[in-house]
């Protein structure tokens, strides 16, 4: 479960189609969760991460694993 | 083009200037290099197709050839030399997505503005408001967001995550300094729109009038099209007006921001509910020639337990929310319980208490720690006395002639499943009990509603019930039809919104030019580059965030008054002195690597440049250290360490912080400035046949080195 504020890594591509194919650029990119499912923490609802140098986007949650700080 | 530059960064630069300066007065040659411009920085960004190169050839010509005059020629032809000149690196850009220049890079926004969805300059619009030109802050706001108010007091705000100072202490309070600057220009009658470019004389329809049907309606009517927002309800704002309470966004923000709209000419058409009142087919036939679909997310899931149809009692928070928003005041019953446990249940919650319920509960399946709402929200739900029921899972709806007695639950316990890292809440056996309630009210997610879309014939969905688009231009699968928000996200938030509804604009305006699409996400543009607001390294290491002043819990519990009270005007000004103006430095380090393994002195300790492993950062130890030499100020790609000779000190600062400030020393033969003592010895101790010859004596190196020819000594390196 991804909390606000988690720091987080791409570490592959994922198959949902909430995966958009100019994410592919993403993988390996660093960021923080800054708007997970806010209302029932869904593990299926995409959710917003800010990436270093990559901006925010809704991404799905299989792709994400967080970095130990 | 000179050597060394990047060509597609320099005919940014000139092609901008030419737009700028107002050399290009025709307004049809005016809009195509604008186009040009930004294809060009399409491939500057790594983000153009294949038709990129093509279209700017072809538009190009069309100005050289057929411009209605010469200065619309001569950008023709400047931008046709530019391309053929240097066809290599504009193909090399759009295939490798890469500059080798590293000069696109140096373009690249703040770490804030790059976080944010909308894209605002955050570091440029902070240094304004620290400045005190708020309205200009504004202006700067509106160019990528046309609701610095609303957002200044909700937003989610995904920039304060990224900012860098918070690897320092605590990040910049970004949306509050927002909301004072945008309060501040509104009530100064300086909040003002951009100048609208003339008319086009085409049509869009948006449908929904939220932040990303407002959004987009507004960067079109700029652009100069004629925009009407069809809304199912009475009022503008979407869930801001309708779904967020009062007492965190006032009316009167949304419906000034909202205002602004119309004086751009963007019509409102109000209780006008797509798929019921109109059709496509309809608008089509009014001229409309492109659509917005933004029609958000307000079809709130059912609980699907026994009881949730049978009592009046038994309301869903996106109901009550919306009632409450448009004028209802009665409250719910005296007992409420409300099943959820995100930040759409604490504000129905909190709505409850002020409507006069004497006890609120949320009941919560998991546990606190893995509540979603926000933790400030359920921080100030708890000091207005709401109750938690955490580990708690409904299970029926109980009651008596026709009226909710009660909810009956079940204690959960937390479990982990094999295979997963993730606790379930699984009911614990003869567990159960009743919350004693008169109403109950359901926050457990809202989905699109896609009723009456049946005749948009083409349309593709999501698995998510979510309007299926390209998200580079937000494109649906119907030519023409685009859409954004929520409707595409599912439920999200208001800079998405915003954000979705601007990239849309740009999308429609770019169909409506015949202009092919982007392949990536557009990269935020950078508003100007600010001086540097000067301040002294203790000062930037002891400022510290303000606390927001709340107001008193015993109003907060009986009346929809606003809780945040806002920062004072004091405390704005130097919060944003905190920003460490992160659009200049660009944190690579060389400064740093410089200071420590060429001149192994080591005194910047600028720990913050790291976003993995940043370590610790002290601005006021560089003066212990520093001979004020200037190798990082050197080094520096980008103009953020600067050292300057002012009055009789060498100042050496970043992005405006005084890292360290040495008086100079003055040659003894000629009396020209020498450097800092400290520098001087440096120099001595390392080059030996100076000291030999100058012998501790301040001497510049003109004047040392005749005196070395004097003394026939021929070690002499010179020095700055
Ligand atoms: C209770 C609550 C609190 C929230 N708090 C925050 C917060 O603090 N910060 C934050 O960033 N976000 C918050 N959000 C989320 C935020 O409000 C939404 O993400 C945002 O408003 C979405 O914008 P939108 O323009 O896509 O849709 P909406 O704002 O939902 O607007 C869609 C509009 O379309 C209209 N519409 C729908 N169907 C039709 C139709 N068929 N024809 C015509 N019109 C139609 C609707 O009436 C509505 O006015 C909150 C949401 C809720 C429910
Ligand atoms: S310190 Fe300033 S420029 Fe840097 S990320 Fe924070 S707000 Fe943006």
């Amino acid at each position: 479960m991804f909390r606000r504020g988690d720091k987080v890594e791409i570490f592959k591509k994922s198959e949902d189609e909430g995966w958009q194919d100019y994410m592919d650029e993403f993988v390996g990119f660093h960021g923080i969760v800054t708007d997970p499912d806010s209302n029932i923490n869904d593990p299926d609802a995409l959710i917003e991460v800010s990436l270093v140098d990559k901006g925010t986007h809704r991404i799905p949650q299989d792709c994400l694993r967080k970095l130990e700080e | 083009m000179s050597a060394g530059k990047c060509p597609v960064n320099s005919t940014i630069y000139r092609l901008k200037d030419m737009i700028e300066m107002n050399r290009l007065v025709d307004p049809y040659c005016r809009r195509i290099a604008e186009e040009i411009l930004e294809l060009i920085d399409d491939i500057a960004w790594g983000r153009a197709g294949e038709d990129h190169i093509p279209t700017i050839d072809s538009l190009s010509r069309e100005l050289s050839e057929k411009g209605a005059d010469d200065s619309c020629k001569e950008t023709g032809e400047f931008v046709q030399t530019a391309l053929q000149e240097n066809m290599e690196v504009f193909v090399s850009h759009v295939k490798t997505h890469n500059c080798n220049t590293g000069e696109c890079i140096l373009l690249a926004p703040a770490p804030c503005q790059t976080a944010c969805p909308a894209g605002i300059d955050v570091p440029s619009y902070v240094t304004l408001i620290g400045m005190g030109r708020d309205a200009e802050a504004i202006d700067v706001i509106r160019r990528d967001n046309p609701f610095p108010w609303v957002c200044g007091l909700v937003c989610t705000r995904p920039c304060e995550f990224m900012c860098v100072r918070a690897r320092i202490d605590t990040p910049i309070s970004i949306k509050f300094l927002k909301a004072f600057a945008a309060e501040k220009a509104m009530s100064d009658g300086q909040y003002r729109n951009p100048e609208k470019e003339p008319d086009k004389d085409k049509k869009v329809a948006v449908i929904g009038a939220g932040p990303a049907g407002m959004s987009a309606a507004y960067y079109l009517a700029l652009k100069g099209y004629t925009v009407k927002i069809f809304e199912a309800l009475p009022v503008a704002g979407g869930m801001m007006m309708v779904g967020i309470p009062r007492y965190r966004l006032p009316r009167e923000v949304i419906d000034r921001e909202a205002a602004m709209l119309e004086d751009l000419g963007v019509e409102f058409v109000f209780n006008t509910r797509f798929g019921k009142d109109i059709t496509i087919e309809q608008l089509k036939e009014e001229g409309f020639e492109a659509f917005l679909f933004a029609i958000g997310a307000h079809k709130p899931y059912k609980l699907n337990i026994p009881g949730e149809n049978d009592y009046p009692q038994v309301i869903d928070s996106i109901d009550i929310l919306r009632n409450v928003a448009l004028g209802e005041r009665h409250s719910p019953g005296k007992k409420v319980v409300v099943i959820g446990g995100g930040n759409v249940a604490i504000d129905a919650a909190r709505t409850c208490t002020r409507l006069g319920c004497e006890e609120v509960t949320i009941a919560y399946r998991r546990t606190h720690s893995e509540m979603p709402a926000d933790e400030e929200e359920v921080e100030q739900a708890e000091e207005e006395g709401i109750k938690m029921s955490f580990l708690t899972v409904p299970v029926e709806i109980v009651g008596q002639d026709g009226k909710v007695t009660g909810l009956h639950c079940l204690r959960a316990e937390m479990i982990t499943k094999a295979g997963s890292d993730r606790k379930f809440p699984v009911p614990v056996e003869n567990s159960d009990f009743t919350i004693d309630a008169d109403a109950v009210i359901s926050a457990i997610g809202q989905q699109v509603d896609s009723e009456g879309f049946d005749t948009l014939t083409g349309l593709t969905w999501t698995r998510r019930n979510t309007i299926d688009v390209n998200r580079a231009c937000m494109e649906t699968s119907i030519q023409g039809v685009f859409a954004a928000g929520d409707a595409v996200l599912g439920p999200a938030t208001i800079v998405e919104a915003i954000g979705g509804g601007k990239k849309a604009a740009q999308a429609i305006d770019r169909y409506l030019s015949g202009i092919p699409q982007p392949k990536l996400p557009p990269v935020p543009v950078r508003r100007g580059r600010l001086d540097f607001m000067e301040v002294p390294a203790s000062t930037k290491m002891s400022l510290k965030r303000p606390e927001m002043p709340l107001l008193n819990f015993n109003r907060r519990r009986v009346t929809f008054q606003q809780v945040e009270l806002g920062y004072s005007e004091n405390a704005v000004r130097e919060e944003a002195r905190r920003c460490l103006r992160c659009d200049v430095c660009r944190r690579c380090g060389a400064c740093v690597d410089v200071c420590r393994d060429r001149m192994e002195i080591n005194a910047l300790k600028l720990g913050y440049l790291d976003f993995d492993h940043p370590v610790q950062t002290d601005f006021r130890e560089t003066a212990d250290r520093c001979i004020a030499c200037g190798a990082c100020a050197e080094n520096c790609p980008n103009g953020a360490m600067i050292i300057e000779d002012v009055g009789d000190e060498r100042v050496l600062s970043i992005c405006g912080t005084i890292l360290n400030r040495l008086k100079l020393e003055y040659c003894e033969v000629c009396g020209t400035a020498l450097g800092p003592a400290k520098y001087h010895d440096y120099i001595t101790r390392r080059l030996k046949g100076i000291a030999k010859t100058t012998e501790g004596r301040s001497i510049c190196v003109e004047c040392a080195r005749k005196m070395a020819a004097h003394q026939h000594n021929e070690e002499i390196i010179p020095i700055r």
